[in-house]
């Protein structure tokens, strides 16, 4: 009976929440590493009222379901910053982070020393290597790390590198299956981490947020186009209600 | 509506950047100054329909999920210690550091502190101390009526002494390291403090096990590169623009609903 006003709220609540994944790209467009979410919807078919006297077939009712959002993987921009420790992966590869709640996974390569020499993120976790945590001396310097993820450094006087060991870059076979615990981190859910050997890493770039600027702005402006759209549509079907029930119920004295 | 609480977070964070940008401008003729920039990272995210989830008896699970993000937060202003370009000053009490290690400095307090900035000056009692009149760590004492003062690479100070003719040692300037040295807090007048994330101060000399050497008559610039500071600046301001935008559209879509009841 008020089909047009329940399919048109479907729309709206689907509408409002594709606004808050086009908000949160727009807040994180300066993110290292972030990846943009998409919205994915599909048709839900329910029929409605039966009534049995039209010569055709009733049609189902066609309501609007949000069924996901999916993470677009796309390589983001690279920023040279020529910080030693800035590194930005190139490739699907992810660096594996040692967390309170385990490993997980970041694209985020604006790393820090701790107190204890160890390599950690700007959260403080530690960044695993192919053999455990990777450790500085404190008499190291001029940090160097190979496209591979190997780790080296000058100690002291010497004039040969010694090394602190490999970054572990893992790739999923399906990436879409990580689940975003945020803080730049992705924990693994139902996906498999394998090593990486073709991913490259760039020492002294860091990867910008992959959001686009552009494409965000559109669709916020057609999210709210569609939503007033919508808003104006549920607006005249109750005019019509209103005016049915003044125009029918009006009994001539 | 959460899209306008994420922006709000959004413009929050880029506000954050802009500050940050502008001291590392504003620092950009500062002796020894070490740039910042902002972190961030994404906030926490509401699962509304998990990924991997059974989706039938039959075990198939969900490809994708419904994760609406909560908006972004800041998680630390790293300090990037890269060597600043050094420039050539004449000056025979500047030093800059050419690698890594902090000049000591012995505040009023008898605590220490720590600074790249070697624009050192002579006291009354022909110390040396830096712009604030601070003692240098070893004190180094310059006899008066001496001439000729020398700073070699590993921060031993010669003088030529009144009435002889071959330049004696009077002091070694000595350098710090920390293990984390972007674990080092601020304190203004370009010095830094230890903190429990820079770990312990290790004191050693100029030129050895790691530490960088020292260069007489020359100061180290602030390491602050104008033009990536100026792109990051417009990237910040579209960027707040951009979510101040997003606030104005969930405000608009808000609207419309709320004239829905006369």
């Amino acid at each position: 009976m008020e089909n047009a006003l329940l399919v048109g709220l479907s729309r709206q609540m689907v509408l409002e929440r594709q606004m808050d994944v086009v908000a949160n790209n727009v807040a994180n467009v300066n993110t290292n590493g972030f990846k943009a979410d998409k919205s994915l919807f599909e048709e839900y078919l329910r029929t409605g009222a039966h009534e049995d006297n039209f010569v055709s077939s009733d049609r189902a009712v066609s309501y609007v379901l949000d069924r996901g959002t999916f993470k677009d993987f796309a390589q983001g921009p690279t920023e040279q910053t020529k910080n030693p420790l800035d590194l930005a992966i190139d490739g699907d590869g992810f660096l594996v982070v040692q967390t309170a709640a385990g490993e997980r996974y970041t694209r985020d390569g604006g790393l820090q020393i701790n107190n204890q020499g160890q390599l950690v993120t700007a959260a403080g976790d530690p960044v695993i290597g192919t053999s455990g945590p990777i450790v500085f001396q404190p008499t190291d310097h001029d940090i160097s790390i190979a496209a591979d993820g190997n780790i080296t450094v000058l100690e002291g006087l010497n004039r040969i590198d010694s090394v602190r060991g490999k970054l572990r870059v893992v790739n999923f076979a399906d990436a879409q299956k990580l689940l975003k615990d945020g803080s730049n981190l992705y924990s693994a859910g139902t996906a498999a981490a394998q090593p990486d050997t073709v991913s490259k890493i760039r020492q002294g770039f860091i990867e910008k947020s992959n959001v686009n600027s552009v494409t965000e702005m559109s669709r916020m402006i057609e999210v709210t186009r569609t939503y007033t759209q919508i808003a104006t549509l549920l607006q005249q079907q109750s005019d019509l209600h209103k005016s049915a029930i003044e125009k029918l119920a009006d009994v001539p004295a | 509506m959460r899209a306008l609480y994420t922006a709000a977070t959004g413009m929050a964070a880029q506000e954050l950047n802009v500050q940050v940008i502008s001291n590392n401008i504003a620092n950009l003729r500062t002796t020894g100054f070490k740039k910042q920039r902002a972190a961030f990272q994404d906030l926490i995210y509401d699962h509304v329909r998990r990924v991997g989830a059974q989706a039938s008896d039959q075990g198939t699970i969900l490809p994708v999920g419904v994760d609406i993000g909560g908006g972004v937060k800041t998680v630390g202003t790293p300090r990037l210690m890269t060597q600043g370009t050094l420039s050539m000053t004449g000056n025979d009490l500047d030093i800059a550091i050419r690698g890594e290690g902090f000049f000591k400095i012995q505040m009023p307090d008898g605590t220490f502190t720590y600074t790249r900035d070697g624009s050192f000056q002579m006291d009354a009692q022909g110390r040396l101390v830096n712009a604030q009149g601070n003692p240098v760590q070893p004190t180094i004492t310059i006899p008066q009526n001496s001439t000729g003062i020398t700073i070699n690479a590993q921060g031993q100070v010669t003088v030529v002494l009144p009435g002889s003719s071959t330049p004696s040692n009077i002091g070694q300037i000595g350098l710090t390291r920390f293990i984390n040295k972007a674990g080092l807090q601020p304190i203004g007048d370009n010095l830094f403090t230890e903190t429990p994330a820079s770990g312990p101060p290790q004191d050693g000399i100029a030129n050895t096990d790691g530490y960088g050497d020292m260069q007489q008559s020359n100061l180290e610039q602030a390491n602050v590169e104008v033009v990536s500071e100026i792109s990051d600046l417009i990237a910040a301001q579209r960027a707040y623009e951009m979510n101040a935008k997003v606030i104005s559209a969930a405000d608009q879509m808000l609207q419309s609903t709320a004239a829905l009841f006369r």
